[in-house]
């Protein structure tokens, strides 16, 4: 090996160390008497010293965020509270018109129907030839913030029944119920982060939604159960459990 | 002492413990990051550092401790990173064996570079190699990896892989050594 091509063709194994004892010894006298092949190992052995201490990047916030926004949507559902038959139960309030309760149930069904359509609507995939003006876009965010007022308010309302009725339930599961909507005001607030640092993510929109629909179904489920428990029928309460595990 | 809290750490996330994921994430994903920024680009790396760490979420069962978590990762986001070069159409090989047939590595002997390395100027050359040589380069002499793993990732033989690298390094020194003659010139 005595050429200038030969050498620079072998200089990078020669830099890494893998190349065989004779051809290795060729190279340094080559390198010896050849400043052009030694300017070119000077430099390929700065490249590397420099690649080296090229480090790990900061992901901007958002990526967990979205991350942890899609997780919440592959995972299965929020486990319903189950009920608990061998604890003692305290004694019941004087019950509630059943009717009432019921108004307040379909009431956040019909809101979250007439939310989720909305927001679906305003979101749809524009058809081919659909042109999308500046004013469209803007009502289809005031949209979206009357569709999260509507299921703010559902959820507003059906806390204060379940708050005014825990005391109904046994202890360890109203525990267990507020471990539930702990989780998913965590989710909701991790959501809501997200899409202030990125608006038009589909995901973290998405993801909201999911955790305002699992609060309002957790929550519909817990005041079902109150009702039961006012009612003193315990078949029905783990009957509402039991559906509450299922959706 | 690593492989224990690794496996400790994973049954906590399989356990669905709050934060136990996001801990994972918080360790691993600016080293994930880096990778995938440099071998897809700022903008892309963004979308498959999702998928790395949505497609980890989905595996953990089958992490069993035999590498760290670490190492265990980083396959994971080299494999994802390097099919999605692919599924762009980039050709992760050359055909041609010889130094010959790359006329801009084979330039790198007109011009040295001379002066100091800026790591930006680094990156940016980093960034405008074809795939398979920014492949080679990145897993080689920014993340340490050996031959035979490259090889091994890449679908081609450790001679193939040290050919790349070596091509790469010299494209590099051509760039820089343009770059820096620029920035002499202004």
């Amino acid at each position: 090996m005595s050429s200038c091509d030969e050498v620079q063709r072998e200089l990078s194994r020669f830099l890494d160390g893998s190349l065989p004892a004779r051809e290795r010894a060729a190279v340094r006298a080559h390198l010896s008497g050849c400043a052009a092949c030694r300017g070119m190992h000077a430099d390929l052995l700065r490249l590397r010293g420099v690649a080296r201490t090229l480090g790990p990047v900061e992901p901007p916030d958002h990526v967990w965020l979205e991350i942890a926004g899609r997780i919440r949507l592959q995972e299965a559902p929020v486990a319903a509270p189950a009920p608990g038959p061998a604890r003692p139960v305290m004694p019941a309030p004087p019950p509630r018109p059943r009717a009432a309760l019921g108004q307040w149930i379909g009431l956040a069904a019909a809101l979250l129907l007439v939310t989720l359509g909305a927001y679906w609507f305003q979101n749809r995939t524009p058809a081919p030839g659909d042109v999308v003006a500046p004013t469209v876009v803007d009502s289809a965010t005031a949209e979206l913030n009357l569709a999260l007022e509507d299921y703010e308010r559902a959820i507003r309302e059906l806390e204060t029944l379940a708050v005014s009725g825990e005391s109904t339930i046994d202890p360890a599961l109203a525990e267990t119920i507020q471990g539930s909507l702990g989780a998913i005001d965590q989710a909701i607030a991790e959501s809501r982060t997200a899409l202030v640092t990125n608006p038009e993510s589909e995901p973290a929109r998405a993801s909201l939604f999911d955790a305002l629909s699992r609060k309002i179904t957790t929550l519909q489920t817990t005041v079902s159960l109150i009702n039961e428990m006012r009612q003193g029928d315990q078949e029905g309460a783990a009957r509402v459990a039991a559906q509450g595990k299922k959706s | 002492m690593q492989a224990h809290a690794d496996l400790a750490l994973v049954a906590r996330c399989r356990a669905n413990e709050p934060g136990a994921f996001e801990q994972v994430y918080r360790t691993h994903a600016p080293r994930l990051f880096g990778l995938a920024s440099r071998l897809v680009g700022r903008t892309e790396a963004e979308d498959l550092l999702q998928e790395i760490f949505l497609t980890a979420h989905r595996k953990l069962d089958q992490f069993k401790g035999e590498s760290t978590l670490s190492t265990w990762l980083f396959r994971l986001a080299t494999n994802l990173c390097l099919d999605h070069l692919r599924s762009r159409g980039a050709r992760l090989t050359r055909m041609s064996e010889t130094i010959d047939d790359d006329p801009e590595a084979g330039r790198a002997a007109a011009g040295a570079i001379g002066g100091v390395i800026d790591r930006l100027d680094l990156e940016r050359a980093i960034a405008a190699l074809p795939p398979g040589y920014r492949a080679a380069f990145v897993l080689h002499d920014v993340e340490g990896l050996g031959h035979q793993e490259i090889a091994e990732a890449l679908g081609v033989s450790e001679g193939t892989s040290k050919s790349q690298l070596h091509r790469a390094r010299l494209r590099l020194r051509a760039a820089l050594a343009g770059s820096l003659s620029e920035s002499r010139g202004r």
